[in-house]
């Protein structure tokens, strides 16, 4: 039973299971989330960071920096996304006076 | 065989926790051993630099406060980019210098933006 | 990786790179000004993307890359990107009057413009996974905030959250299929992905990555099922903030799919063809079926977007030289359509507010012949009817299908439009056959959007007359991505 512990490595797969587990969390989160806008934003970050997660690992996989650099990339992106999407947000709260998003309704057809 | 290397690697670090978590521990019990205790109402109420609270601490603050801290998001995390640019300087050679010099540019017409609009005044 | 740090040729990017420069240059511009100075940056800005358009011809004719090959710039890079930087110097020019009507004359509009053109001419030229992506985030971040522009209503700020939202999750999951493509090809540049895939048939990985990038990609052409967002922002966003998502982002789009899926992931274009050509097929029955019910002009142009971007994927489901030669025509002739039918709603406004419902154009007909005539054009045009540029974009569209043997979607496509044909012929009827309500419509003046109406009307009609230019250029630039 130790022995078999031990033979046990972290491999590849098991970083793509946990990012695409993030990322499903992550979609879901957008979707099924009926209350509050800002869980949206974290889960748009979540899944950002799933995506980043696998990068990290096919460039250490394949010992390639691009991935690295690719993930940078999004880190910084993301942030800016985020910055916009909170000034975006609170716009909206100043007109809506709220950020539930069943309130997000003025517009449908 | 590596899974035993990768545990041993970390032992240091069970040590660390052990002695800090023990320290921290000890101080705190020997304080509440040593101490008497008389709680009333004033010992225990929030202090605040000798006042009476002046409200509730879950209130509504200064939406200013979020301004701030968006810009900062922006600008703090832009500057990831500088620290794999000073470490691999010598290899990137002009190009990669005047790159970032390019890039610190744009972020300061973005800086110089942001101050023309008032967006850093505070009243 | 990169591998040699030699300083890039700067030319193929130099009209991004004046771009850029300009826009920061007008940006510092606007800012020193002591007073809100709306028009003097957006006649600026205007100038600006008027000096850009004169130096992309450079690359007409030969093909460059540049910065390690992730930026590529091509006959058929040149020909979008003429199309997007006329589709914004038009928007700003649309905007004039409707900006200063709606109290939202603030200097950012024209600028926030400037930048997502420059997002999109980097994404046309995009070379790399990474630059695809950096193009994309530079193109949809302005928009966002475009959306939202109108700041003090409830409308514009939920058009913008809700863009914000969806553009941001389709951002995601077109990253997590590049990261899949770049963990199973061990590559970000087209050349070397498409180098990869060639020769073996397509893993799991690749297959699973390449939908994922699709469907982002989808999401920003907004073709159905990804659509969701466009009636809504469409709807919600200022009307000249509309009209330039309609015009601008969405060829950028689609000329990023195009080379996408004609580039490095060609060989497996017996795999997302299936893909495509039902994207494309819902968009048409979609964009046809659901435009019928609505009453909001600018509901039913996003209808109507979504469905001209079904047929605009028939041609690249045809996954051929004349598939992409009748995208680029179509991408054409869409682009002064919908100049032609935002000009005619942006002229419009009743008292104070503007006119937005279908039924508030009912009369135009006797009161503003002109006008009505003008819209009638541009309806015509868009239902398909024959003498028409439409009905031209429509028919190279379908004959690039039916040349690839893509008989059921060619059929499928034409009964889309047939359907489609009713509601834009339902307009019409409103004009010349209704009679006006008590609220008389008064024509705003505006020379500028006079001229533009009237350049466009001119091209739609004329354009049997003199039909050269476009095509031979279309087709020279369609040649460039297959060699």
């Amino acid at each position: 039973m130790l022995e078999q512990a031990q033979h046990m490595q972290i491999g590849m797969q098991h970083f793509l299971l946990v990012s695409g587990m993030l990322f499903t969390l992550g979609v879901f989160g957008i979707f099924l989330n009926r209350r509050n806008v800002i869980i949206i934003l974290m889960s748009i970050e979540l899944i950002l960071l799933s995506v980043n997660l696998n990068l990290v690992t096919f460039s250490a996989h394949l010992h390639d920096l691009t991935g690295q650099v690719f993930s940078m990339f999004i880190l910084t992106v993301a942030a800016a996304e985020a910055a916009i999407g909170l000034a975006i947000l609170v716009v909206f709260f100043r007109n809506r006076d709220s950020i539930a998003v069943e309130d997000i309704s003025a517009l449908k057809g | 065989m590596i899974a035993t290397d990768l545990l041993t690697n970390y032992f240091p670090i069970v040590v660390f926790l052990v002695i800090a978590t023990g320290l921290s521990m000890l101080m705190v019990g020997v304080s509440f051993l040593a101490a008497k205790q008389k709680p009333d109402t004033e010992k225990i109420s929030a202090y605040e630099c000798g006042f009476e609270a002046f409200a509730d601490a879950r209130m509504k603050f200064d939406v200013r406060f979020y301004l701030v801290s968006i810009l900062f998001i922006i600008f703090d995390l832009e500057v990831a980019f500088l620290f794999p640019w000073a470490i691999t300087l010598g290899k990137i050679g002009l190009y990669g210098f005047w790159s970032m010099m390019v890039f610190l540019g744009v972020l300061t017409v973005g800086f110089i933006y942001e101050w023309r609009k008032g967006a850093l005044d505070w009243e | 990786m990169i591998k040699s740090f030699i300083t890039p040729e700067l030319m193929p990017a130099f009209p991004e790179i004046s771009l850029a420069i300009a826009a920061m240059l007008i940006l510092l511009f606007g800012i020193s000004r002591k007073e809100e100075d709306y028009n003097s940056v957006s006649n600026l800005s205007m100038l600006a993307l008027a000096a850009v358009f004169m130096t992309l011809c450079k690359f007409c004719t030969e093909t460059a890359t540049t910065f390690n090959g992730m930026f590529i710039a091509d006959a058929f890079g040149a020909f979008m990107k003429a199309l997007v930087v006329t589709g914004s110097f038009v928007s700003i020019m649309l905007a004039a009057k409707y900006v200063e009507r709606q109290r939202i004359m603030r200097f950012e509009y024209p600028i926030l413009i400037l930048f997502a053109t420059l997002g999109m001419m980097l994404m046309i030229s995009a070379n790399d996974l990474i630059a695809l992506y950096m193009g994309l985030e530079m193109q949809s971040l302005p928009l966002y905030v475009l959306a939202a522009m109108q700041r003090d209503t409830v409308r514009s700020t939920e058009a913008g959250l809700k863009y914000f939202v969806l553009g941001a999750l389709s951002s995601g999951m077109l990253l997590y299929g590049a990261s899949l493509i770049y963990g199973y090809t061990g590559a970000t540049g087209f050349d070397a992905i498409s180098t990869a895939l060639a020769g073996h048939p397509a893993g799991l990985g690749i297959i699973v990555g390449m939908v994922l990038l699709l469907s982002g990609l989808a999401f920003k052409i907004s073709a159905v099922p990804f659509h969701m967002w466009t009636p809504d922002v469409y709807e919600g966003a200022p009307t000249s903030v509309t009209a330039f998502f309609a015009i601008a982002p969405k060829l950028a789009a689609l000329a990023l799919l195009t080379r996408t899926f004609m580039g490095p992931f060609g060989h497996l274009a017996d795999q997302w063809r299936q893909v495509v050509v039902v994207i494309s097929v819902a968009s048409m029955v979609l964009g046809s079926v659901a435009a019928i019910g609505q009453n909001n002009i600018k509901r039913l142009l996003a209808y109507s977007s979504i469905g001209n971007m079904g047929y605009a994927l028939v041609g690249l489901a045809a996954a051929s030289p004349a598939g992409v030669q009748a995208i680029m025509i179509y991408a054409a002739i869409y682009m002064v359509m919908t100049i032609g039918a935002f000009a005619v709603v942006l002229m419009m406004k009743q008292k104070d507010r503007m006119v937005e419902q279908i039924s508030d154009l009912s009369g135009l007909g006797d009161r503003q012949p002109l006008l009505a005539l003008a819209m009638t054009i541009m309806m015509f045009s868009m239902a398909g009817i024959p003498p028409l540029a439409g009905f031209f974009g429509k028919l190279f569209i379908f004959q690039a299908a039916i040349g690839s043997g893509l008989y059921t979607l060619a059929v499928l496509g034409v009964l889309a439009s047939v359907i489609g044909a009713y509601y834009y012929l339902r307009i019409i009827k409103v004009m010349y056959f209704e009679t006006a309500g008590d609220d008389v419509i008064d024509k705003a003046s505006d020379g500028r959007l006079n001229l533009l109406l009237g350049i466009s009307s001119a091209l739609i009609v004329l354009f049997i007359v003199f039909p050269g230019p476009l095509l031979t250029s279309a087709a020279d630039a369609a040649q460039s991505l297959f060699k």
